[in-house]
């Protein structure tokens, strides 16, 4: 009898330690999932469930003796600053969420970094590009894809290299990250005794970008530079060569085959250079962004665009901050945590650590920069870009 | 020289898309005085249309055309019959909210068969003519002849045939109309049918020359009442000139002064002209 109450105890308790051991941790995802920017919004949203849903299946994220279970909340911020502004209230107000992934695009995320200092949250910045989201020293803020002028800088040389003099600009320039890549492209540019002879814009919803090029193809450049979302710069791919514009096309837009090829031909787009973030490309990618593309693929149906790893792996740079912390509540350790981080196994990009460390001091990751080049229907890894980390680190570290 | 050629060539193929859907909408004004927002919607849906019988079902792009336009004489019926004639008699306020409606009603509609995502109708037209170094991609130029000919068409039923006379006389004179023997219960049905058609084909030319996603369509009906506005209220020929002016404006500013205030520098350019003729190019004074 008294074993039997010895066991029935026992078993209670093993029951009890069993039911506490499985808990349910909600993050939250404010990213651009309808509207222009949703080409790199869905695809982060998207990203970070899978990545949940990963962890959940490895047995969760381990706090003590307790396994957290992820649940993803995501809200559609269409990339404006006001929604983004109220996708994260609700998610900090109503839904009780300390810890926030997603973030595309610099407009919607510059306006939420302005106020979530002040919130017990974590926010995780992925896609979006403008140097000044890790510049303003918030301590609750991490990025993973690093800044557009640092990318900016390196397109520059690149191009120089190849020996361009005049290149014609086309690109969204009243966006802030656009303007600062051509700035640091020009800069570089300028060094090697090249200029920039004309910088025409477009607005983002643009797709009519015949008069622009008309204008540069009187100006016979050596080369033109593109610089905006995937959709406006496969118009102004396509257009280009319809106005017959036949000289190198080089471009900033992160976008994927699939994304280019509803707008443009395989032979429209034959020999367009991307000068961006080493990012996910199938033929050039580690093991892990083969099984992330191969996982992603099946699970969604349609292959990643490059950039969607940023939100993959911010989900596991969180998961091995909170479990190097300790806990989920104290928002202030998991934070500290972030800025101490080593690279976790399991991401997809191919991070250039600062000082051994994930994130700098400024909560900036740094990805080293490349060169793809369209070949026949796809995008091909051609070289490395330069890429001083530590250098830009420092450099970022004296920016206001 | 060559470039101010080459740049009026852009505008042309925008302007005729401007012009077709100007003329949807000035016979709608014109003959029953409805400011027909919704009409941006209608248009992509036909172009959302086309694309998904093009893509899903695998059709001809010119069958699949061909279908839109017949669903689009059919919707143009329905919309008529079931949205507007139910306030024809009361106050034009009502019609006005009916018109909004209407446009969230087809801009949810659209979202809910079609999705959030940008399509571009594929057409494999992909050759490009020169002609003394103005080039002119075959799509554009298919553009320009099909809205060329859509407004021929138009002009020669208004003009030309009974059902034609008849609209105008509704549009001059609904009692006088009445009075000699016009069915004018009939007309509104034929005035969207064709509107709602015109409307299709210019979201078929969107849809193939840029894209059709949400929101797209409230920006080409603003552009459409600008035109109805430059040209005359009502006016079929105003509809054409000021939809190429329109087109070719926005080219040239793009072109030579900045793309950032295409759009800021066409709409001065229409105040200029209505400071000179206030009843449009085209309109009566």
């Amino acid at each position: 009898m008294k074993l039997l109450a010895t066991l029935t105890a026992a078993i209670a308790l093993a029951s009890t330690a069993a039911f506490a051991a499985e808990k349910t941790l909600d993050i939250g995802v404010s990213d651009a999932l309808t509207g222009g920017a949703a080409v790199y919004g869905l695809p982060q949203a998207n990203a970070v469930k899978m990545a949940a849903q990963e962890i959940n299946a490895a047995g969760g994220i381990k706090v003590g003796q307790d396994n957290y279970m992820l649940n993803v909340i995501a809200y559609d911020d269409k990339a404006n600053p006001t929604e983004a502004s109220n996708s994260v209230r609700k998610l900090i107000d109503r839904d009780g969420v300390k810890f926030i992934l997603g973030f595309c695009c610099s407009g919607a995320t510059g306006a939420v970094a302005s106020f979530i200092e002040g919130e017990d949250a974590v926010m995780l910045v992925g896609n979006a590009a403008e140097r000044s989201i890790t510049t303003r020293e918030i301590p609750n803020l991490v990025r993973t894809r690093p800044p557009a002028d640092y990318t900016g800088a390196a397109a520059g040389t690149f191009v120089a290299e190849k020996g361009h003099k005049k290149v014609a600009v086309l690109g969204a320039l009243d966006v802030g990250f656009y303007a600062s890549y051509v700035d640091a492209f020009e800069k570089e540019l300028n060094k090697a005794g090249g200029e920039i002879i004309t910088r025409e814009s477009f607005g983002l919803k643009d797709r009519d970008m015949t008069p622009q090029l008309t204008k540069i193809r009187e100006l016979d450049p050596d080369a033109i530079l593109v610089v905006g979302y995937v959709e406006p710069a496969a118009f102004i791919y396509r257009q280009a060569v319809e106005l017959g514009i036949d000289v190198p096309r080089y471009g900033f837009t992160s976008g994927s085959e699939e994304q280019f090829l509803r707008v443009a031909t395989p032979e429209q787009m034959e020999g367009v250079w991307d000068l961006r973030p080493t990012e996910l490309t199938l033929l050039s990618a580690s093991e892990n962004g083969v099984a992330y593309h191969k996982n992603y693929s099946e699970k969604y149906g349609i292959a990643p665009s490059p950039s969607s790893p940023y939100a993959y792996d911010q989900t596991y740079a969180l998961k091995d901050a909170i479990e190097s912390a300790g806990t989920v509540d104290d928002v202030a350790a998991v934070a500290k945590a972030l800025r101490s981080l080593q690279v976790p196994d399991e991401v997809v990009m191919q991070y250039l650590p600062v000082q051994g460390k994930m994130f700098d001091v400024n909560g900036q990751a740094y990805t080293s920069n490349g060169a793809f080049q369209w070949q026949d229907g796809n995008w091909v890894f051609v070289q490395d870009l330069p890429s001083d980390a530590a250098a830009y680190s420092s450099y970022l570290s004296t920016i206001d | 020289m060559i470039e101010i050629l080459q740049q009026i060539i852009n505008g042309v193929a925008i302007g005729g898309v401007y012009v077709l859907i100007a003329l949807g909408l000035t016979t709608v004004f014109g003959i029953l005085g409805i400011a027909h927002f919704a009409h941006g919607s209608v248009s992509m849906f036909g172009g959302y249309l086309t694309f998904f019988l093009v893509v899903t079902w695998g059709l001809p792009l010119f069958a699949a055309i061909l279908i839109a336009i017949v669903v689009g004489l059919v919707l143009g019926v329905l919309i008529e019959l079931l949205a507007y004639r139910p306030v024809r008699h009361a106050s034009h306020i009502n019609a006005f909210i009916v018109a909004l409606g209407l446009t969230m009603m087809v801009e949810g509609l659209n979202l809910e068969f079609f999705g959030h995502e940008q399509v571009v109708i594929p057409t494999d037209l992909s050759r490009v003519f020169e002609i003394g170094g103005v080039t002119i991609p075959e799509l554009r130029l298919y553009v320009i002849i099909a809205a060329a000919v859509l407004i021929g068409a138009m002009t020669i039923f208004v003009e030309k045939t009974k059902t034609g006379q008849a609209i105008r006389a509704v549009a001059q004179n609904r009692d006088a109309a009445i009075l000699m023997g016009v069915n004018v219960n009939t007309i509104p049905i034929v005035v969207f049918s064709i509107s709602t058609a015109l409307g299709v084909c210019a979201g078929v030319m969107v849809g193939s020359l840029f894209a059709i996603a949400p929101g797209i369509g409230e920006g080409l009906v603003v552009k459409g009442f600008a035109v109805l506005i430059l040209g005359g209220l009502g006016s079929i020929p105003g509809a054409v000139v000021g939809g190429l002016v329109l087109g070719i404006t926005e080219a040239l500013a793009a072109g030579f002064i900045s793309s950032a205030y295409k759009d800021v520098i066409a709409f001065l350019a229409m105040i200029l002209v209505l400071l000179v003729r206030p009843q449009g190019l085209m309109g009566k004074a």
